[in-house]
């Protein structure tokens, strides 16, 4: 820990502050947020139009205005496009946008890490997309079940772009998420403690992490599957023992805490615009903060009950249950603290106020019918039907997309200077209102009558015609509040009452500046003496210090870049550790078919080579040790050391495999040959990119540009080459000695 | 089976309640009831693993019970202890230079890290596990290791004396990874295709009563699917619990109260 207070990096100079190549180039926090936020809105729309498309196909029995084919693959593209290209690069486009502002701030921690966050993001989508001119989209699902998943069952290119795409997507995610940590732990004005954050930021901080350990176990299944598709291993065909069950593990132990990763940013918006708009601070900060905190550590315990009609035995099945029962407690309390916040209040009725307690009303809707799955009977009775569809868009639209607009109304003036006409608005809030309830209250009935979900047609049974007709038809509604969203976007922007530094009478630091706010955000910050810094200043009488005390600001950060290190490596340990998960799994029985760890492996060789790299850990150090002390040529010495170990390491790995292919033990051959090369192969991999590091180190070493001064950039690659030793002890534990086999 | 096999009243850990408790009676000066209230607690809870079914059960029959076991002791009987012990007196016994040094150590948290989540790991060992459900000596050494450790784990979060506590934000990150750590390992045995502690796949049936656990669905299979999940789910409860005790800890005192604005006027007329 360093006791000053970090500066940031000095702005990156960009030739014009307009046009195209300015928003391109650019690594302002601002705009990079602002470029997040239109990617979404452009596949909201993307992903809506393939939404109203489902809706007609299924507006009445025996339809056929889709294919079965081309249905199967709009809903996959729809749930995937809605999860990774308008979810998570809204909420990633606000935390952008306003956390530094809120922490008084200049911008992020790594500006120019945050622009190729985002440039991954439409990279990504162009690979997800191209796969329509490819004649086959992906269509197994955004989940992608194994075995459908694998080549017997979907041959073509589409799951193959949904793979290629959704690792590049992730990669981005996870840099943008170490990059608000960084932000928000390292980049605090001076008097802003963690305790004083606004809830935004906190919660922010929160879902920041949960990306940093979500991602990886996606990652994990998405190489797996590549590995199964790819290189003919079979990782999730039961035929040659491998198993389906692994691929919903794995990805549910990404996908529930995703839910979370949405639900967190809406609980972060709302406890921004409730407060303000009820002109009260917000009622128990700590409990809504606190138990955000609780919500990410319990996300990772309850993936199973996406499982509960798999067969995982009834045990599995009751403390799953019990655990999602207990997530609904730290979710649950959140809505009494926003309603005890407007209880008392003087409230104005805005547009993000309204959006925001339709998001209070429906997202409970959608929280009490997730704790009805919660109780296994009722959810072996509902999985699969248009029960759980109408349960995960009241959390998702009801929920998060209220909290969107709310969002959008409440931050439009300090992002444009503009406000947003409120008549248009209110109009947009009861279309929505109206054609969100209609579409989706109507799926309880149809999923309770038993009518399953992703079929692309259903036989004229009693009711179903006439409540599908009324989901179809609400979705008008929703496409009118579109439209008008769009329409109050465009005039505002041209004609809208200028909105001046606060037009909300606002609580929070983005409100001390200017609307937009100026390149470098502030010219002078407000004493930060509270969690309203804002309203201190404005209402000196009744500033919130004078009568309740938060715990004073030591002044102490961290370095930007040892916690950049960290998280990037706690997100990388996730990833290895699943991947042993897997060995583990199919390893630790002799199943008597083909080479096995024992009759391949010879122990006593890799055990040397593994000593060249543990070694190389500890020349490292002296390299760093040298580099603090300013003695170059010692430092140069232990570097070159170092890359000289890692790579008598990689050149041992690469006796190996060749000794291996030679007799004839391919990846394809069997479930031990095929997690040996996949969890080996990818520890290679990453002493490669490591290498690659400490090469770049060493040449800017010795053209002089590395000094004592670079010595904490430095040390953070060093946590990553450690990190790797680290693993490679596990893996041998794990493969060679053969720690768990029987 | 008779209910009375299931239960043993001679357990020798009587005498270890009985000393604990006339020590804590005698030296804890200045207890108060919530304090009183844990130390008992834990007691009970020593006297509960051993001398109720699931003492009985986890001794070669039900590896579940034997997860409950050992849950208890490193986890739930240490806690209250350490909850159980009186602020001031113990400030006083912690400026004993010795003691002091002892506090300091322990208040290393990588050290209490590696004794919590180490003895959980280290007692699954399948060898061990096996042979301390099979050699009272080892047995001993593996339950009094459960509390030393669990005493260990325990201490910076909830030393008597706050000298040797963890801020609550790398205590957090304590439990959290803590939590991990214990769900590997119910991972791991929840879904292990071998068993984790051979002895408890093929029991001696010492007092007649396997083919009624059997008949009641607890065969070694789910017996162990039940183990893996106590070892996960539990302790992560706990873990959570513990961590919303250090939130309290990192706001307390500071929660602003709604101020009533001056030109507030109480409404007058309805009044509940």
């Amino acid at each position: 820990m360093s006791t000053e207070v970090a500066t940031p990096y000095e702005p990156v100079a960009v030739d014009s502050t307009t046009g195209l190549l300015s928003w391109v180039s650019t690594v302002d926090h601002k705009r990079v947020g602002i470029l997040y936020i239109l990617l979404a809105v452009f596949f909201l729309l993307v992903g809506g139009v393939e939404a109203v498309l489902i809706r007609t196909q299924l507006a009445i029995p025996n339809n056929t205005f889709l294919s079965p084919e081309v249905f199967n693959q709009l809903f996959t593209m729809h749930g995937t496009t809605m999860v990774f290209l308008v979810g998570m690069p809204f909420f990633t486009g606000f935390s952008n946008y306003l956390v530094p502002l809120m922490i008084g701030a200049k911008d992020v921690a790594f500006p120019r890490l945050n622009a190729m966050s985002f440039w991954m993001l439409p990279f990504g989508a162009f690979l997800l997309y191209f796969s329509f001119f490819t004649g086959a989209a992906p269509n197994a699902g955004w989940f992608s079940y194994a075995p459908l998943s694998t080549k017997p069952y979907s041959l073509g290119p589409g799951i193959d772009y949904w793979i290629v795409g959704l690792v590049v997507m992730g990669v981005g995610s996870i840099a943008g998420a170490i990059n608000i940590v960084a932000t928000v732990l390292c980049m605090r004005a001076p008097g802003m403690s963690l305790q004083r954050v606004p809830l935004f930021v906190w919660i922010m901080l929160m879902q920041a992490m949960l990306i940093v350990v979500t991602i990886p176990p996606l990652n994990s299944a998405l190489a797996l599957l590549s590995v199964d598709r790819w290189l003919e291993a079979a990782f999730f065909e039961p035929v040659r023992g491998g198993s389906v069950l692994l691929w919903q593990h794995f990805f549910w132990i990404f996908g529930h805490p995703e839910v979370y990763v949405f639900a967190l940013p809406a609980f972060a918006m709302v406890s921004e615009v409730i407060p303000v708009f009820s002109r009260k601070p917000i009622y128990g900060y700590a409990f809504v903060a606190g138990s955000s905190t609780i919500i990410l550590l319990l996300s990772y315990s309850v993936w199973a009950h996406h499982m509960f009609a798999v067969g995982l035995g009834t045990s599995a099945n009751i403390f799953f249950s019990a655990m999602t029962m207990l997530i609904a407690l730290p979710t649950g309390v959140k809505i009494f603290n926003w309603t005890a916040t407007m209880w008392g209040g003087s409230i104005r009725f805005t547009t993000s106020m309204l959006f925001a307690i339709a998001f209070l009303i429906q997202f409970v809707i959608g929280g009490l019918t997730g704790v009805m799955f919660a109780a296994v009977p009722i959810d072996w009775q509902m999985t699969d039907t248009y029960f759980v569809v109408a349960h995960f868009h009241y959390v998702l639209i009801g929920g998060v997309v209220f909290a969107i607009f709310a969002a959008t109304y409440y931050w439009f003036p300090k992002m444009t200077g503009r406000m947003l006409d409120e008549k248009l608005g209110k109009w947009q809030f009861w279309l929505w209102l109206v054609g969100f309830n209609g579409t989706f209250m109507v799926q309880h009935f149809l999923g309770a009558m038993g009518m399953p979900r992703r079929v692309y047609t259903y036989a004229d049974n009693p009711g179903w015609a006439l409540l599908n007709g009324i989901s179809s038809a609400s979705v008008l509604f929703m496409v009118a509040g579109t439209l008008v969203l769009i329409w109050n976007i465009v005039s505002s922007l041209r004609h809208g009452q200028v909105a001046g530094n606060n037009p909300w009478d606002g609580f929070t630091l983005e409100w001390a500046t200017t609307s937009p706010p100026p390149e470098t955000n502030f010219d002078k910050l407000p004493e930060i003496k509270s969690r309203r810094p804002v309203w201190d200043q404005q209402h000196p009488d009744l500033a919130d210090w004078k009568f309740a005390k938060t715990p004073a600001d030591s002044g102490s950060r961290p370095d930007r870049a040892k916690v950049c290190a960290w998280a990037f490596v706690i997100s990388e340990a996730v990833f290895f550790v699943l991947l042993l998960v897997t060995y583990v799994v199919f390893n630790s029985q002799a199943t008597g078919d083909g080479p096995t760890a024992e009759s391949a492996l010879d122990v006593r060789r890799t055990g040397i080579f593994s000593l060249f790299l543990l070694a190389s850990s500890l020349t490292f150090f002296f390299s760093e040790w040298c580099l603090r002390t300013s003695r170059r040529g010692a430092f140069l010495f232990w570097l070159a050391t170092t890359i000289l170990l890692g790579i008598t390491f990689l050149c041992g790995q690469g006796w190996e495999y060749y000794g291996l292919i030679a007799n004839d033990v391919t990846i394809d051959r069997n479930l031990f040959a095929s997690t040996f090369f996949t969890v080996t192969g990818f520890h290679g991999l990453h002493v490669t990119a490591g290498l690659i590091a400490l090469a770049i180190m060493f040449t800017l070493g010795r053209q002089n540009h590395l000094t004592q001064e670079h010595a904490k950039p430095y040390g953070a690659i060093g946590v990553y080459w450690h990190f790797v030793d680290v693993v490679w002890i596990l893996v041998f534990s794990i493969i060679y000695l053969g720690v768990f086999q029987s | 089976m008779s209910s009375d096999q299931l239960w043993n009243w001679t357990s020798p850990v009587w005498l270890v309640v009985a000393v604990l408790s006339i020590g804590y009676l005698r030296l804890a000066h200045g207890r108060n009831r919530a304090q009183l209230a844990s130390f008992l607690f834990g007691l009970s809870a020593l006297a509960f693993a051993f001398v109720s079914p699931v003492g009985v059960l986890s001794d070669g029959y039900l590896f579940s019970a034997h997860m409950v076991q050992h849950l208890v002791l490193l986890l739930v009987v240490p806690l209250c202890i350490l909850l159980g012990l009186p602020r001031e007196q113990s400030e006083r016994w912690f400026q004993n230079a010795r003691l002091n040094r002892v506090g300091r150590i322990l208040a290393i948290a990588s050290i209490g890290w590696i004794c919590g989540v180490g003895a959980m790991w280290f007692w699954h060992v399948p060898t061990l596990c096996s042979t301390a459900a099979q050699e009272p000596i080892l047995g001993f050494a593996r339950d009094f290791s459960l509390v030393a450790a669990g005493l260990a784990f325990w201490w910076p979060i909830y030393a008597p004396a706050s000298r040797y506590r963890l801020d609550p934000l790398r205590g957090i990150a304590y439990l959290f990874s803590a939590c991990l750590g214990c769900t590997l390992l119910g991972i791991y045995i929840t879904f292990a295709p071998i068993s984790v502690c051979p002895v408890f796949a093929n029991p001696v049936d010492r007092i007649g009563i396997l083919n009624a656990l059997y008949d009641a669905g607890l065969t070694p299979g789910i017996d162990q699917h039940i183990g893996g999940l106590m070892m996960w789910v539990p302790p992560c409860v706990l873990y959570v619990g513990a961590i919303t005790s250090l939130l309290c800890r990192w706001y307390s005192d500071i929660e602003p109260e709604t101020r009533i604005r001056k030109d507030y006027v109480e409404p007058r007329g309805a009044s509940i």
